[in-house]
């Protein structure tokens, strides 16, 4: 008989709802025979509970041992990542929209500020007047033909710096705020992968 | 007499690397220039850009420092005002890039598929700021 061989990789990162029993085809993907594939797929690594609160981690080793108590004989090969980050998605409170719209206004008014800020830090007002005497050759004290197109400048240097007008992208490279989001989020993975099996190994020890 | 000449173009060349090469450092740490590369897909014109900036960092510190006047139409300084605007609206947003101040906002307030409307605030209160500086603050 042919040894049954049974390839198994972890997702990186599953998202649940609360109270959810989490499979082991939830969190990884098998290859192998059908039937092994199936059963295997459908035992029970984790129940989400209250006490979970949002992250989770599960080891491979868990997986292993889980699979191995069902069927001793069979033969895991493990590709990839060595846990997974389970995340448990509760739903969301409803005052979510009042706390966008704070957000958004302090945001706004912290960009105005900071903007006003810089201009006088860098004397900007003076350096716009020399450049007004420069090119024309008079003294003009608000040289606002120069500052309004400058003002819309701003804007736009932002647009192109973070690849977007509004909706519509320039092309299909991320955009540096996206690319950012995505190494901060791999950031914390590995802060809760390390901090998280560590807390599982002093609880064990505790027992 | 020329020992003092001397010094003095010493003391010149000396404040101008340090600048100069300053200018450069914080460029390249915002990585503006990358970014106007891959947006209009022109990365063999490096040298091209390059060249660019030291010749209108050359130019402006000449011209500046001499107190010349062209004697052009105001008009002139709508591009130029456009350009300089831009390149600050680069800079600010890279600086806020570099601090990383946006993915830790992002997380904290839980938002990640308003992003749009988030960063459209920042970029309206850029604008809306410096217009108000430039038409109101300064007159205060």
């Amino acid at each position: 008989m042919d040894v049954e061989i049974l390839y198994l990789r972890m997702r990186h990162r599953l998202v649940v709802s609360p109270d959810q029993t989490v499979r082991v085809k939830d969190i990884a993907q098998l290859v192998g025979p059908d039937d092994t594939t199936s059963t295997i797929g459908q035992l029970t690594i984790h129940k989400i509970t209250v006490h979970d609160k949002t992250i989770v981690v599960i080891d491979l080793m868990k997986v292993l041992q889980r699979i191995r108590n069902f069927n001793p004989g069979l033969e895991v090969q493990t590709v990839g990542p060595v846990q997974t980050i389970i995340e448990v998605n509760y739903p969301k409170t409803k005052i979510t929209g009042v706390y966008f719209v704070l957000v958004w206004m302090l945001l706004f008014i912290g960009s105005a500020l900071a903007i006003m800020n810089f201009h006088e830090d860098v004397s900007m007002q003076s350096v716009h007047q020399k450049i007004y005497y420069l090119i024309t050759g008079k003294q003009n004290d608000y040289p606002l033909l120069l500052q309004i197109p400058y003002s819309f400048g701003l804007g736009l240097g932002m647009v192109l710096f973070f690849n977007h007008i509004f909706k519509k992208r320039f092309n299909e490279e991320p955009s540096p705020l996206e690319v950012e989001m995505f190494n901060y989020q791999q950031d914390l993975d590995l802060y809760v992968i390390m901090n998280e099996n560590k807390e599982n190994e002093k609880k064990t020890n505790d027992d | 007499m020329t020992i003092k000449i001397l010094i003095i173009f010493f003391i010149g060349i000396g404040g101008g690397l340090a600048v100069g090469a300053g200018f450069v450092a914080i460029l390249t740490v915002f990585g503006i220039i990358p970014r106007l590369m891959q947006i209009s897909k022109t990365y063999n014109y490096l040298r091209g850009y390059e060249i660019g900036i030291i010749s209108g960092v050359v130019f402006a510190s000449w011209y500046g420092l001499r107190d010349m006047t062209i004697h052009s139409s105001p008009l002139l300084l709508i591009p130029i005002g456009i350009a300089c605007g831009t390149f600050v609206g680069m800079l600010a947003a890279a600086l806020t890039e570099v601090l990383n101040v946006l993915p830790i906002l992002m997380k904290r307030v839980g938002f990640k598929e308003q992003l749009l409307i988030l960063l459209m605030a920042i970029l309206f209160g850029k604008l809306i700021g410096s217009l108000f500086h430039w038409t109101y603050f300064v007159h205060l």
